[in-house]
């Protein structure tokens, strides 16, 4: 108490100094804000060092893959879809100029950044493979040039349809549409090249539409509106607080106090986070809208309390230390409680979240420094002239305002005392009902749903997913258990001598390569090879021995013994076995049966569609060949072609490491869970021919796992700050029944929140779960203000009853004023095209509502119903 | 400028170098054409015929290897400048053994290509299409192998200095190839190319190849070692040239469709 009443008479007494120091502080810190460094990707919800990440990364890294910008083109009017030489030409410029869409790295010099090239998906860039006439086959670009005749332009549709690897990835199953897949060499160029795309392409005309989706563009182009949108709607929501504080006040001075404070303290937190050189995330870019609000509420109790009182009182300075004395506990448990609630976000394991909490936690706690020291600065600076004719209810305006509060809050004070036991049970119903819409809140969050649904990227997103096999895109990542291969043993060792030497015929060479596998066996015994290593090795080895070799009948002789290592060695290459193969198209045909899959490729498409045309072409054709020998005699044959690269992006060159593709039509975490455990329950009933591992990554899985990460931390960090709140109302309150009545608006609050959006079918998705713990901070203020300035009336009056009318005359106008400034403050987002700003708007604007209400309705009613109990020891201390 | 015949664009089977006199040149006074169909020539057309065994090594950007193996034959039918057959028969790797790719090359016009794939007993022929895909998965094209048409591209001397002539090679249908342009060295004293630049639709250099080794075989410069580099994805392909003999008197029907499936023994080993 003393040092609150320090710091208070401290702004009284040197209201200058405060206010020098604080805008010097303000300018130091808002400079930093220009070093700021953006970043949009929602993968960095996952720490850089989280296994997923690094393992997703290394996948990207093995099988070549990029992000991808998905370009579709849909021709609706044509007879023949796109499939007509005019949209083919248009198709054949894109693919040009898409071409051409690469710049000189400025971190590396040397390197380029912007489209990889050699891995576009593009009619003109993928190989057709090709009956040629009897006993022809062919390898040519699928599209060299744009076909000039409709024929021509029918027989491209045709080839393309034919390839498994094609069909619903490049074209769509009616030729309507066709998509363009862009590599990009990072996410963070989505943005740039999908505007540049769409320069191009105003230049076209004629019927044809144009899509880009993909997640980076949905990631990059979040990040970049998100800007637009911050620069727009959080201004807006200050007007708004501003204007609906000037209707409550009436006096412009007295309320461009708080909007400084809120201006202050979200330049100053800002100016820190990024001067101490953490990225404005999608994440730390809403700190400026949350901080607000919880800016401006102490402030609000202050000038609510100033302005009622300083007409009796008639001094400033008594006015504003008697005010500051009367509110000074329950605004040092708001922020604290408030700061609580964000700093236990520190306890997520993710990280942009971590930040988001400490630095709003940081903000808070700089709010209430400010309020404490800068509000009674800003009363004692303002001239005599503002604060004439201050006050209430002297003036007409302020009486229609005021008799229209007076009247509700009049009515309130007589009901919730008449009528309590009705209050409480309606509470319990309305408790009721939000356990069941709780228990059917989905968990599901998907990044392109950030935007709007008239929003280009979401009619993007529709189009493309009805037309193809999908755009979201997830690998399952196959590798051989390590056991596989047992270490290298005597017995082995010299079983493979043995063997080799069978297999060289007989002769006068026998002794000769008996000798020189005895010297190669003896020197890699000791280097600690596994099984393939010590072959792989023994085969250079033997090699390097014949190509030294004396005479061509030494030569001869080690060949079948070279040839007998790599024999051995090929068993190893796992994914050329014809079993091992036909288990992965068992296991792409169980997913291929869920209905948000698309389409799945893999090496096995690649062998099937190889060997049906090295065979006939005919549909019945399609299918694995029986023999190792031939599954690689089929690779080899595709390798033929202009790009023999796309095979690694589906198995690694040691055929140890499979990668399935696996095209979806929603990037929604709960469906890419669904397929997740279909494939886990398929491969625990159908058991792989060799022990396998099983392990998925891409973007789309990414979101999922850090979508899991998000709800338990956060039900974590929420159960957490929950209890340290409660603490915190114990001690404040120093009684465990008043810190218990204290968290009941709270817990309200939160159960019908969460409660309606269960019963809404709202998707509980990132921004939902970051919101729970503002619902915590900002929920428990009222009920501190309220139960606080309840004993305080209860020791004056000396009886509930009357305490409660007095109750509601100051005390309930400054949370009343506080819930329709809130509320009302943050409905410009609601206009934002961004979802998670709606929801932070309809979220805030809720709390503000649900829990201020519940503060004057359903505490006044458990006061009543428990007054004998609850006011007795509250007496006593009176009495003491 | 006369129309230009073959860029002898580069290639993998630089081994039958033909020889040509130094004396026979007029010292500067060689046109862009008559220096590459010399180079043509060097590069092509050494011996009558000629065999070789070749390790390729395949490396990619990751580091990752893979190797291959093959024996090649050639025999030139008519003058050097004009018809060739190749047969390539496949060692390494041991489950593609066997394996033969055979060529009848025909300057000025489409290649016959044929393919035998013994686990599968197939003989398939390779429809005409461009020869600029790769060869069995490496950084070589098959046009590498046998040969870029003569007279598919313009040539131009770029520059002539004491050891290399610089000529710059343009397609003549831009449609058919990935390249835009290419320049290649050419030594002057053996008319071999030791090195030929790839440049894209874009004008990015994507593509090297360089013969890293040259020595005399029979009197024949011959390339030991080449390379090509896959600029663009960051791998590459080193060839290594081994059992390499000129003029063995290859018989005409070892390069018939029936010798496909029943390779000749100078091929197999």
């Amino acid at each position: 108490m003393k040092i609150g009443e320090r710091m208070v008479r401290f702004g009284v007494v040197h209201p200058r100094l405060v206010t020098i120091v604080m805008v010097v502080t303000t300018v130091i810190l808002a400079a930093l804000m220009v070093q700021v460094k953006v970043d949009t990707d929602p993968e960095n919800m996952l720490s850089r060092k989280e296994p997923v990440r690094i393992f997703h990364n290394q996948v990207k890294k093995v099988f070549d893959l990029y992000d991808v910008v998905v370009l579709g083109i849909v021709n609706e009017q044509d007879r023949d879809g796109v499939f007509n030489p005019d949209t083919l030409r248009k198709v054949e410029e894109l693919t040009d100029y898409i071409r051409t869409l690469s710049w000189p790295d400025p971190d590396h010099p040397g390197h380029q950044i912007g489209v990889v090239k050699r891995n576009l998906i593009a009619p003109g860039t993928v190989d057709s493979i090709e009956q040629a006439g009897p006993g022809q086959v062919r390898f040519a670009w699928l599209m060299p040039k744009a076909p000039a005749t409709r024929e021509a332009a029918a027989r491209i549709r045709q080839l393309a349809l034919d390839n498994p690897l094609l069909n619903g990835t490049l074209v769509s199953e009616d030729g309507r549409a066709l998509a363009i897949y862009i590599p990009i060499t990072s996410k963070d160029l989505a943005y740039r090249i999908k505007k540049a795309l769409e320069k191009k392409i105003a230049g076209f005309k004629g019927p044809e539409e144009y899509h880009i989706t993909g997640l980076p563009v949905a990631e990059d182009t979040f990040g970049v509106e998100m800007f637009i949108q911050m620069a727009i709607s959080a201004p807006l929501a200050m007007l708004f607080i501003f204007l609906l504080m000037y209707y409550f006040f009436r006096q412009m001075k007295l309320i461009m106090a708080p909007m400084i404070i809120a201006m202050v303290t979200v330049l100053c937190t800002m100016g820190l986070l990024i001067g101490t050189g953490n990225t404005l995330h999608i994440m730390s870019s809403m700190i400026p809208i949350f901080l607000m609000p919880v800016a401006v509420v102490d402030s609000i109790h202050i000038l609510s309390e100033f302005f009622d009182e300083y007409q009796q009182i008639g001094d400033r300075r008594r006015t504003i230390e008697q005010v500051m004395k009367k509110l000074f506990m329950p605004m040092l448990y708001t922020s604290l409680t408030s700061a609580a609630g964000f700093f236990s976000l520190a306890l997520t394991p993710i990280p942009p979240v971590q930040v988001f909490g400490i630095f709003v936690g940081l903000g808070i706690s700089l709010a209430w420094v400010l309020t404490m020291l800068f509000v009674p600065a800003y009363v004692m600076l303002m001239k005599d002239a503002s604060l004439e004719g201050f006050g209430h209810p002297l003036d007409d305006g302020d009486a229609a305002a005021n008799s229209w509060t007076h009247r509700f809050l009049a009515w309130l004070s007589r009901t919730t005392y008449v009528r309590a036991k009705l209050i409480i049970l309606v509470s319990l119903v309305l408790v009721g009902v939000s356990a069941y819409g709780i228990s059917l809140i989905k968990i599901n969050d998907n990044p392109v749903k950030w935007f709007t649904k008239s929003h280009p990227i979401r009619v993007a997103d529709r189009v493309l997913n009805k037309h193809f096999g999908g755009t979201y895109e997830a690998y399952l990542v196959i590798d051989p258990v390590r056991t596989l291969e047992g270490p290298v043993s005597d017995q082995w060792r010299a079983q493979l001598r043995a063997d080799a030497l069978a297999a060289v015929g007989p002769g006068a060479e026998k002794n000769a390569v008996d000798s020189i596998l005895g010297r190669e066996l003896t020197a890699l015994a000791g280097r600690g090879l596994d099984q393939r290593g010590f072959l792989r090795q023994l085969s250079r080895n033997l090699q390097k021995a014949q190509d030294d070799a004396a005479s061509d009948e030494l030569y001869d002789a080690l060949s079948p013994v070279i040839d007998l290592v790599d024999r051995r060695l090929e068993e190893l290459e796992i994914f050329k076995r014809p079993d091992v193969l036909r288990y992965l198209d068992r296991l792409q045909a169980a997913m291929q049966d869920h209905a948000l899959v698309g389409k799945s490729n893999s090496i096995v498409q690649v062998v099937k569609k190889v060997y049906q045309e090295l065979l006939s072409g005919k549909p019945g054709d399609y299918r694995l060949p029986e023999r190792q020998k031939a599954v690689a005699q089929c690779l080899i044959s595709f390798q033929n072609s202009h790009k023999p690269e796309d095979l690694w992006h589906l198995v690694t060159p040691d055929y140890r490491r499979a990668n399935i593709w696996v095209q979806l039509h929603s990037g929604d975490n709960q469906d890419m869970e669904a397929v997740v455990s279909l494939v886990k329950q398929f491969i625990s009933q159908n058991p792989p021919p060799v022990a396998l591992k099983f392990r998925w990554a891409g973007l789309t899985y990414i979101n999922v796992v850090w979508q899991d990460k998000m709800v338990a931390g956060m039900l974590r960090s929420l159960s957490g700050s929950f209890v340290i709140v409660l603490i915190m109302m114990v001690i404040l309150f120093r009684s465990p029944v008043w810190g218990i009545i204290a968290m009941v608006p709270l817990s309200l609050t939160i159960a019908l929140i969460y409660g309606i959006i269960g019963l809404i079918g709202k998707d509980y998705d990132m921004p939902v779960a970051v919101l729970s713990s503002l619902t915590l901070g900002m929920a428990v203020d009222f009920a501190i203000h309220f139960l606080e300035r309840t004993r305080m009336a209860y020791k004056e009056c000396g009886s509930w009853r009357q305490a409660s009318q007095a109750m509601f005359e100051a005390p309930a106008r400054a949370i009343f004023r506080n819930i329709i400034v809130i509320a009302v403050g943050f409905t410009p987002l609601l206009l934002a095209p961004l979802m998670p700003y709606k929801t932070v708007g309809v979220f805030l604007a809720s709390i503000m509502l649900i829990s201020g209400l519940a503060t004057i309705i359903i505490l006044p009613a458990i006061l009543t119903l428990g007054q004998g109990f609850l006011f007795r020891r509250v007496a006593k201390r009176r009495i003491e | 400028m006369k129309i230009g015949r073959v860029c002898a664009c580069f290639v993998l089977l630089i081994l039958f170098a033909g020889f040509v006199s130094a004396e026979s040149v007029a010292a500067g006074q060689l046109s862009a054409d008559e220096i590459v169909d010399k180079a043509n020539i060097a590069a092509y057309y050494a011996g009558d015929d000629g065999r070789a065994t070749v390790k390729m090594t395949i490396t990619d950007n990751q580091g990752r290897k893979r190797y291959r193996e093959f024996n090649i034959l050639r025999k030139d039918d008519g003058p050097d400048g004009g018809e060739q057959k190749f047969y390539v028969y496949f060692k390494r790797p041991s489950d593609v053994k066997g394996m033969v790719f055979m060529v009848h090359k025909h300057p000025g016009k489409d290649d016959d290509r044929w393919l035998y794939l013994p686990a599968l007993d197939l003989v398939k022929r390779i429809a005409a299409s461009d020869k600029r895909t790769s060869f069995v998965g490496s950084d070589f094209y098959y046009e590498d192998v046998s040969g870029r048409g003569v007279d598919e591209d313009e040539h131009k001397l770029l520059k002539s200095d004491d050891k290399f002539y610089l000529i710059e090679c343009r397609p003549k249908d831009p449609g058919s190839v990935e390249f835009s342009r290419y320049q290649v060295w050419i030594d002057k004293q053996s008319f071999m190319p030791v090195k030929a630049e790839y440049y894209d639709k874009e004008n990015t250099l994507y593509r090297r190849v360089e013969a890293l080794e040259i020595k005399d075989v029979q009197g024949f410069p011959t390339v030991l070692r080449s390379r090509v580099e896959n600029l663009a994805a960051g791998g590459k392909t080193v060839s290594e040239f081994s059992r390499i003999k000129y003029d063995i008197g290859l018989k005409d029907d070892i390069f018939t469709e029936r010798y496909l499936r029943r390779p000749p023994r100078q091929a197999r080993r």
